[in-house]
């Protein structure tokens, strides 16, 4: 792995330590936090009641959700293709596409799945497309939010730049809040996972209040997004 | 008897000695003994806010020296009772003033505060049939907070119909030196809050910090409104069924 | 561009922008909004059982961050570096200018798009740019208007384009860009999508602040709602991040609470819209990564807070909250700041980033009411900084007027002799009296002029209050005349 260049960095931290009134400190124990508040935040809460406010927390961020079971999936998908204008989809390579017996589905409706080996016209094609489909790896209830570990498979683009995203949720990713979210990523960290070079939480389309305090759905990222929930296990 | 130390300020001593006389009336009528440290100054926050120290920290020298011997310091205004409690960060260099000013901070009460949380009073058997409206002042909300204490006296004066002020938390735009170095501000704060205190159609604003009441009621009368504006002590020392103040009809009963 | 608004001096500016109707009603309008959208994500937010501890968990966090900044940033970038990501450690906005323009250089680019980043408006970056030949476009919707607008600067942190209404909007798009619609906000920001979506397309490097940098995985959290950032990090190949130094949390830990009180202190959003946290790409063959990292650590000033009193306001997370209930900003507005940092924090930062000779008066547009105080997410004492910068101001960086300095040790002398406090109360109904009218001073002399210009004065009570008290007290001790 290529390392990068650093520079300008001795002087620039020699000179901070002076102003800190001390010498240049090169590791430091980072306390116990006395102030823990996040831990408690729907510690007891069961899956059902995470459902619940998921569903309630994405709407309010004026995201469409559903629910549905395994077997009602494809007919769920459809209907939703069918809302959102339809073709042309574009979806991330994802196992789970099989897992949850989407393919004949997608190919009826032509889904094209992001390849490596087809070169930069993916981004292309995602940014001509109408649909975007990908899988939500953890789902945060308190904010209606999706967290996706994007890699060259699961790529952003596919919940960027179509116009519309569709995510679908398996119900076992729900966990309360970001501080689950966070710890994941903490505890890959602290063992020398190098992460993904993307770690991206949505939670709804893109919005903008920027105009009067008036709040305009739908500006660079996608205009409309729907969660559908599977109950999987 | 509760012996209780007056801390009349530099403002009501100048311009508002009717407001110190109730104060003092209110404090013997429930049953205080007060006493006035003669010693007393300005508790220096004019200067401590516009960056004198020094010259704030003799004023609080001789504060501190003044009420040595209190058991209890009460003050009218909420922003130099939170002064007081200031003193102790001001001598953070300096252990023995530090403790004595620790010791001034910790017997010092703003008047609402002394009668509600001290006395353990919330009827102070008042009367005062008016449309009002209350004024929180910043420092004695946020600095010493006291949020409470002069809502809960004020629902037990008889007759009174107390009508929220919206925007309540905003600045009146007194802020001691704030209000003649910044006078256009200060005057577009002022007008805010009148048109706040307007719409709620009262007769009388009351107050219970004579640096705002100072400010609002003279913007007042330079408007040409004829709302009154009254420190708490006046209300609460108005008894007698019709409304009439309680002794010594010559006192003022407005603030202006 | 860069941290400074307009060339005017403090007081006509403010006096200018008083007279401003539209200006005053959304500032007042946009302050009543956020601060309740603030309180019901916080305060009243049951779901989060004590906002105070959240506060103080900001602040514990902050401080022990700011104390090892030398390590945190080490660590920092080392991470991002051994991702392959650059770093440059820019002591100065020159320093930080120089290297990006040399980099773009190398580049041979030209087409430059822009997230967010109120530190490159600091150190002037735009122009910069400009001057070797780039297009640089802003993205984000408010800085996107300001930016067709000849270059017009931000009136508030989080929403910069506040002081304009929609027809204003409206028109400048029509006259700069030959828009034809309505004034619809739906119909502006549309027109806003259609027009940057080619030229994110088509994008060469794009340029990101930093909401948060993650010192632990060498990550950069940026916190947005619409979109933009998510293309500026996505589609050039080049991607600058410039960060003010003091952007930083540990590990992802502490970020979990520092975009919690953001995002809630800022708009009363739980979260917003896309966190997003970015590392320079492992996988060679990722098609949708950008290719080249490159990190810009900035100080620019902000070292002069380190290890003095004001290294709290350090903590500051650009949430606006103190923007949103200064009653001071409700009148004069962002612009009279005269600084892209308004309000509160811009009050106590831009003096510190650059210097009391140009920011010096900012410390005094302040009745120290403490709502900044009271709201600070990370529990900056906001108020008490401006108090130790007006010290500063008076002991010799500024140019207080030669008659206070003389007042206050009147003062001072005064106040710790009470014969001569006495004395001054007992003269004054006598000195003013000439001047009383009906009880009130409505043209009051010397220092009291400033206060005679808007309100009346109450005449000094000519009753002494002392002399009350001792005849009081004597009465009552005859067995007491009052009943």
């Amino acid at each position: 792995m290529k390392q990068g260049v650093i520079q300008n960095r001795e002087r620039f931290l020699n000179h901070l330590a002076e102003k800190l009134g001390r010498g240049r400190k090169t590791a430091v124990e980072k306390p116990e936090w006395t102030y823990q508040p996040q831990r408690e935040i729907f510690k007891r809460w069961s899956k059902e009641e995470l459902l619940n406010l998921f569903i309630k927390s994405a709407k309010a961020n004026h995201s469409e959700v559903y629910e549905t079971t395994a077997e009602e999936l494809p007919g769920q998908l459809v209907k939703t293709f069918e809302n959102f204008g339809g073709v042309p989809i574009v979806a991330s390579k994802d196992a789970r596409f099989a897992e949850f017996g989407l393919e004949s589905v997608l190919s009826e409706y032509g889904v094209s799945f992001w390849d490596i080996q087809k070169g930069s016209r993916q981004m292309d094609s995602a940014a001509a497309a109408n649909i975007g489909l990908s899988f939500s790896d953890l789902t945060l209830a308190e904010s209606g939010t999706a967290v996706f570990f994007n890699d060259k498979h699961k790529a952003r683009s596919i919940n960027l730049l179509p116009v519309s995203s569709i995510i679908i949720v398996p119900k076992s990713t729900l966990v309360p809040r970001i501080t689950q979210a966070c710890d994941f990523i903490n505890q890959r960290v602290q063992s020398g996972e190098p992460i993904e070079s993307y770690i991206n939480m949505v939670s709804g389309p893109s919005n903008s209040a920027d105009i009067e305090m008036n709040l305009v759905v739908g500006v660079h990222g996608p205009i409309k997004v729907c969660f559908i929930v599977v109950i999987d296990k | 008897m509760m012996k209780v130390s007056l801390f009349v300020t530099c403002l009501c001593e100048m311009f508002y000695a009717d407001v110190a006389k109730d104060v003092v009336e209110v404090l013997e009528r429930l049953g205080c003994e007060v006493d006035f440290p003669t010693g007393q100054v300005c508790c220096g926050q004019p200067a401590y806010n516009s960056g004198y120290r020094k010259d704030a920290i003799k004023a609080a020298k001789q504060m501190i020296k003044a009420f040595e011997g209190a058991d209890y310091v009460v003050s009218p205004s909420g922003s130099c009772a939170a002064m007081f409690k200031e003193y102790p960060a001001i001598f953070a260099a300096d252990p023995v003033m530090k403790e004595k000013a620790r010791q001034l901070a910790a017997k010092t009460y703003e008047f609402t505060q002394f009668i509600v949380d001290v006395l353990k009073v919330e009827d102070v058997g008042a009367s005062f049939p008016v449309k009002a409206t209350y004024h929180t002042s910043c420092h004695m909300t946020r600095l010493l907070g006291v949020t409470e204490a002069p809502f809960k006296l004020l629902k037990h004066v008889r007759g009174l119909e107390l009508v929220p002020l919206s925007n309540s938390y905003d600045c009146c735009g007194f802020g001691g030196t704030f209000s003649v170095k910044m006078v256009p501000i200060s005057e577009q704060m002022a007008d805010e809050k009148i048109r706040h205190i307007e719409e709620t159609e009262a007769e009388v604003l009351i107050g219970a910090d004579n640096g705002c009441l100072m400010h609002i009621g003279g913007r007042l009368n330079r408007l040409g409104k004829p709302i009154r504006v009254m420190h708490i002590a006046q209300v609460l020392n108005h008894r007698g069924e019709g409304g009439e103040p309680y002794v010594d009809e010559d006192r003022k009963s407005t603030v202006l | 561009m860069s941290m400074k608004i307009g060339n005017q001096p403090f007081f006509e500016r403010v006096e200018k922008n008083l007279k401003d109707p539209y200006m005053r009603q959304a500032m007042a309008s946009v302050q009543d909004r956020l601060r309740g959208r603030k309180l019901s994500a916080t305060v009243n937010d049951e779901s989060l059982v004590d906002w105070e501890m959240w506060r103080n968990a900001g602040e514990e966090i902050r401080t022990h961050t700011l104390n090892h900044l030398d390590v945190y940033l080490e660590q920092l970038s080392d991470n991002f570096a051994a991702r392959g990501g650059h770093v440059f450690f820019a002591e100065t906005a020159e320093e930080a200018r120089l290297y990006i323009q040399e980099l773009v250089k190398k580049k041979k680019a030209k087409n430059v798009v822009k997230a967010k980043s109120m530190v490159t408006e600091e150190i002037g970056l735009n122009e910069a740019l400009e001057d070797i030949g780039c297009q640089v476009l802003e993205t984000d919707l408010a800085e996107y208007i300001l930016q067709v607008d000849d270059h017009d600067r931000p009136s508030h942190i989080v929403v910069p384009a506040l002081h304009k209404n929609r027809e204003q909007i409206r028109d400048i798009f029509h006259e700069k860009m030959g828009y034809t619609k309505t004034e619809k906000p739906e119909e502006l920001t549309a027109f806003a999508r259609e027009q940057l979506r080619n030229s994110f397309l088509e994008a060469e490097v794009g340029i990101t602040g930093c909401n948060f940098a993650v010192a632990e995985s060498g990550s950069i959290v940026l916190v947005t709602n619409e979109g933009n950032a998510n293309m500026v990090t996505t589609i050039p190949d080049t991607v600058i991040t410039v960060m003010g130094m003091e952007r930083i949390v540990p590990s992802w830990e502490e970020l979990d609470i520092l975009v919690t009180l953001l995002c809630r202190s800022a708009i009363g959003q739980k979260l917003t819209t896309y966190i997003t946290g970015f590392s320079p790409e492992l996988e060679e063959d990722s098609l949708d990564s950008p290719k080249d990292y490159h990190l810009v650590i900035v100080d620019n000033g902000r070292s002069n807070a380190l290890g003095t009193e004001f290294q709290p306001v350090l903590h500051c997370i650009r949430c606006a909250a103190c923007v949103n209930v200064c009653p001071v900003y409700r009148h004069i507005g962002g612009h009279s700041y005269g600084s892209i940092y308004q309000g509160p924090i811009g009050a106590v930062l831009s003096p510190i980033l650059g210097g009391y000779e140009t920011y010096g008066e900012l410390p005094y547009a302040s009745s120290l009411c403490g709502a900044c105080t009271e709201t600070c997410p990370v529990k900056i004492p906001l108020h008490e900084l401006l108090i130790r910068h007006r010290e500063r101001y008076v002991n010799g960086v500024g140019h207080p007027k030669t008659g206070e300095k003389m007042m206050m040790g009147l003062f001072g002398i005064g106040a710790s002799t009470p014969t001569l406090f006495q004395m001054a109360t007992k003269m004054a109904p006598w000195m003013l009296g000439p001047f009383a009218e009906d009880g009130r001073v409505t043209k009051g002399p010397g220092p009291l002029k400033p206060w005679t210009e808007i309100r009346d004065l109450p005449a000094p009570s000519k009753d002494n209050f002392r002399k009350w008290f001792k005849q009081h007290k004597n009465s009552n001790s005859e067995g007491g005349a009052d009943s």
